[in-house]
């Protein structure tokens, strides 16, 4: 976590109860988290469009669906792991039919001092395989504002996932949100880093000190929708480059890094490594000495872009 | 209280045999389906459509409408038969239930047109969706109703106690769940399984209000939910007592027809036990 930034939670619930009065139909719903999750700070200017269901997260999410037919638009919040996995086959039920219903958490990817009971290192293979959502991990703040914005102008499911902690800003305040399609953050040649939620960040900053210290062209990608993927625009963006390392939060066994190794080499070869988790379900650590130990850092980046390279 | 007159009941009673004849046609011609659970709740989802609910029949997506969510979605083929009855599902649109390109697949799809509210089938799932739609209507001021049709056997599923807690949290008078109690699931007998018993004092403890009928009998069933809209403050749970596979005496009070449809000679007869219900209540 970075000490200067302000966290991702904060700039969520903030956001809803600044903006509660421009959605009419929106109804907030969470399980006994609000605190966590900052929705209280919706809770605090909108009482009566705020449910709590307590520690229940099926019936919370069970009750979005109850909240979609009847016309309201439900964000449903809590912890990622829980909300996505406790309830998931109620979340495969509004994507089935398509409702109107906003997930959004917080406490994705290494939690930090919680451990691995409390990570959610598997919530984007559990929503991936649902049809009709959009899923969407923002790398920084003021994605995430576009990101809200975006959600809830827009019909159907979403899954937003927010980390416990900040993200380092890489956007200008002007930045507009292109759901869907990559964002090419640094044009290079040699290598492409595609980075996911902080994974953004890591690459923009490594990419940036390793083309000074080394004669490398690299390019940087933000890849911030994991679904639906724009499939043109992502090819077209890495046409240039042969080698890619996909950078995630999660087990990589079956991610988005997974998903989108699959996408790319069915339209053209390239070789692709995927930086995450590996199948593991992590553990307590300080966020810093956690994203250390399982790679996410600019010596083990560099590493693994020079075996890439090598071969 | 409003009562129902005899030559209602006995209007209602033959439009059910009626219902319950197109549900053993319809499973017979798929060769797949639930009869047991089908025609053990067709009356009281006929009930609310015909007497109880608020509903235009010239549209099914009337905004003022009361709810009705099939919690039990494999009793699908009732609902798709009542719809039919009451004019939102063509009749010859029933016969092509479970097959390829049907809107009736063999668990109830949404379907706005039709009167579907939500898809069902997973179990466990439906009493939730109706706290979520009995919180809505109380925020937008609608006076609309909301009714869940629950299996017993569905009430193994956790979430529903989930839901149950809210609903007596919440207060939400505007919703009735109503259990369809035949007393068996796939495996067996509800006790045997995983005993639910004593399920009125559960609900009680829950904060329900508690009404038990028996689900047979049309008039008690309607006094039951004339009571619960008068109810405050309160959810209300009708634990209707009824019999799996009723009015065919070889699928009554067994799990053998849960899923599995009738053969040639067994669709005939039950046809013809029907028919003969029909004639004998025709002639009172």
């Amino acid at each position: 976590m970075l000490m200067n930034e302000k966290l991702l939670r904060d700039a969520f619930g903030d956001f809803l109860a600044q903006n509660g009065d421009h959605y009419p139909e929106l109804v907030v719903l969470d399980a006994d988290l609000s605190s966590s999750t900052r929705t209280n700070r919706f809770a605090q200017r909108f009482p009566r469009k705020f449910f709590n269901f307590g520690i229940a997260e099926q019936n919370m999410m069970g009750a979005a669906i109850g909240f979609a037919i009847s016309g309201k638009m439900p964000v449903v919040s809590g912890f990622s792991i829980f909300t996505t996995g406790r309830a998931w086959e109620f979340i495969r039920l509004i994507c089935h039919d398509n409702l109107n219903v906003k997930i959004i958490t917080t406490h994705g990817g290494l939690v930090g001092e919680d451990g691995s009971t409390h990570n959610a290192l598997e919530d984007l293979s559990l929503m991936g395989t649902l049809p009709n959502i959009s899923i969407l991990i923002p790398s920084d703040i003021i994605e995430l504002k576009e990101m809200l914005k975006c959600a809830l102008n827009s019909n159907g499911p979403f899954y937003i996932r927010l980390p416990r902690g900040s993200f380092q800003t890489i956007h200008n305040p002007h930045f507009k949100l292109h759901m869907g399609s990559p964002e090419i953050l640094k044009e290079g040649k040699d290598i492409c880093l595609i980075g996911i939620g902080s994974g953004a960040s890591l690459a923009s900053t490594a990419a940036e000190i390793i083309e000074r210290d080394r004669k490398i062209s690299i390019k940087v990608i933000n890849l911030s929708t994991i679904k639906p993927i724009n499939v043109p625009t992502l090819i077209s963006a890495l046409k240039n480059v042969n080698k890619i390392i996909i950078i995630e939060e999660h087990n990589t066994y079956c991610g988005a890094g997974s998903i989108l190794t699959r996408i790319i080499s069915e339209h053209t070869p390239k070789l692709i490594k995927v930086l995450g988790i590996e199948d593991s379900f992590g553990e307590s650590g300080s966020r810093v000495k956690l994203l250390e130990k399982y790679g996410f850092t600019l010596q083990n980046l560099l590493i693994q872009m020079n075996k890439i390279l090598d071969r | 209280m409003v009562v129902l007159s005899a030559s209602e009941e006995k209007e209602l009673l033959i439009d059910i045999l009626e219902i319950k004849k197109d549900i053993l046609t319809m499973i017979y011609k798929a060769q797949s389906g639930h009869p047991g659970g089908s025609l053990s709740c067709a009356n009281l989802i006929y009930l609310l459509y015909k007497k109880v609910m608020k509903i235009d029949s010239q549209n099914p997506a009337w905004k003022e409408r009361d709810y009705f969510i099939l919690s039990k979605g494999h009793a699908a083929p009732a609902l798709y038969a009542v719809l039919s009855k009451i004019g939102f599902i063509d009749r010859s649109e029933l016969f092509t239930l479970r097959q390829l390109g049907s809107t009736l697949q063999g668990h109830p799809i949404k379907n706005e047109q039709l009167g579907i509210e939500v898809s069902t089938g997973s179990l466990g799932m439906g009493l939730s969706i109706g706290v979520g739609c009995a919180l809505a209507a109380k925020l937008d001021k609608n006076n609309r109703r909301i009714y869940v049709v629950l299996g017993d056997g569905e009430l193994n599923e956790g979430s529903t106690w989930e839901a149950a807690m809210a609903a007596s949290h919440y207060k939400l008078d505007n919703l009735t769940a109503i259990i369809d109690r035949n007393g068996i699931q796939i495996d067996g007998s509800t006790e045997e399984v995983m005993a639910l018993e004593p399920l009125a004092e559960k609900w009680k403890a829950f904060g329900w209000n508690v009404i038990e009928v028996d689900g047979s009998n049309l008039g008690e069933l309607f006094e039951g939910f004339n009571k619960s809209k008068n109810i405050i403050r309160k959810p209300t749970v009708l634990i209707s007592y009824l019999i799996k596979g009723s009015d065919v005496s070889f699928m009554e009070h067994t799990k053998k027809y849960h899923g599995r449809p009738p053969s040639k000679q067994e669709y005939t007869s039950a046809i013809s036990e029907i028919d003969q219900i029909i004639e004998t209540i025709s002639v009172k």
